[in-house]
């Protein structure tokens, strides 16, 4: 549900910076990609199997 | 560089993007390869490299809207390289079918990486940043008008597919069928 959400959100990104003010386009690409690194981090559990 | 370049080499960019996302459906309708989390999370940041050039064309270039298209190339190229290093010990047939030798996550790195160098390239040109309102369309003519609307349109058409393929829970980690159409069946 969150990456339909993500994707959601980035297409209001576009269409604000295609249509809307460039301030709010700015603040909710930043609120897009903060959620997009919490997200990562929120699947990034699994132990990367390395050996060096 | 002026400005009317600029942003024909943005409205391009977006051409490059919208590329990158039919792509991925291309993978995923005719190879019926659905994408995992991680696959998602890169193609959400691909569409988020294209909200910098949309700013470009609209407002004219700035410094800030390429360093917005950056810091999502830098994202994206964080992800890939999970998913490449999740599958790099010899042996692991790693995730989905490869193209050309490389898997989807391996050309999504490249592009990512490609990315990052093209922005920091454009960068160097600082005549792009000078007023320059007489030269400058309003939206960029069709060409960059066409651009913007194509990416918007497989961004949308995203938020279809991965409503389908996730419903209302969260992705499984290996997809192999539509939830919300296996529910419906």
């Amino acid at each position: 549900m969150e990456f339909t959400i993500l994707f959601l959100a980035t297409a209001i990104v576009m269409l604000i910076a295609w249509r809307g003010q460039r301030p709010l386009a700015l603040g909710l690409f930043a609120a897009v990609l903060i959620a997009c690194v919490v997200t990562y981090l929120h699947h990034a559990t699994d132990t990367l199997k390395l050996s060096f | 560089m002026t400005q009317t370049r600029a942003i024909t080499l943005n409205a391009l960019s977006l051409y490059a993007v919208a590329l990158v996302l039919a792509a991925a459906f291309a993978a995923q309708f005719i190879l019926h390869e659905l994408p995992c989390p991680l696959c998602l999370l890169q193609r959400i940041l691909f569409a988020a490299l294209a909200v910098g050039p949309i700013l470009n064309i609209r407002f004219g270039p700035r410094p800030s809207h390429y360093a917005m298209s950056l810091l999502a190339a830098v994202a994206g190229a964080v992800a890939s390289t999970r998913q490449v290093l999740l599958h790099i010990m010899p042996g692991d047939a790693g995730y989905g079918s490869a193209l050309l030798g490389y898997h989807y996550y391996t050309w999504a790195l490249l592009g990512f990486i490609t990315a990052i160098v093209l922005l920091a390239a454009i960068l160097l040109f600082d005549r792009q940043f000078e007023e320059d309102k007489a030269v400058l369309p309003s939206t960029g003519g069709a060409f960059a008008q066409i651009a913007v609307w194509l990416v918007i349109a497989l961004t949308a058409a995203n938020v279809v597919t991965t409503l389908l393929e996730c419903g209302f829970g969260a992705c499984a980690d290996n997809p192999v069928v539509y939830e919300l159409l296996k529910r419906a069946a």
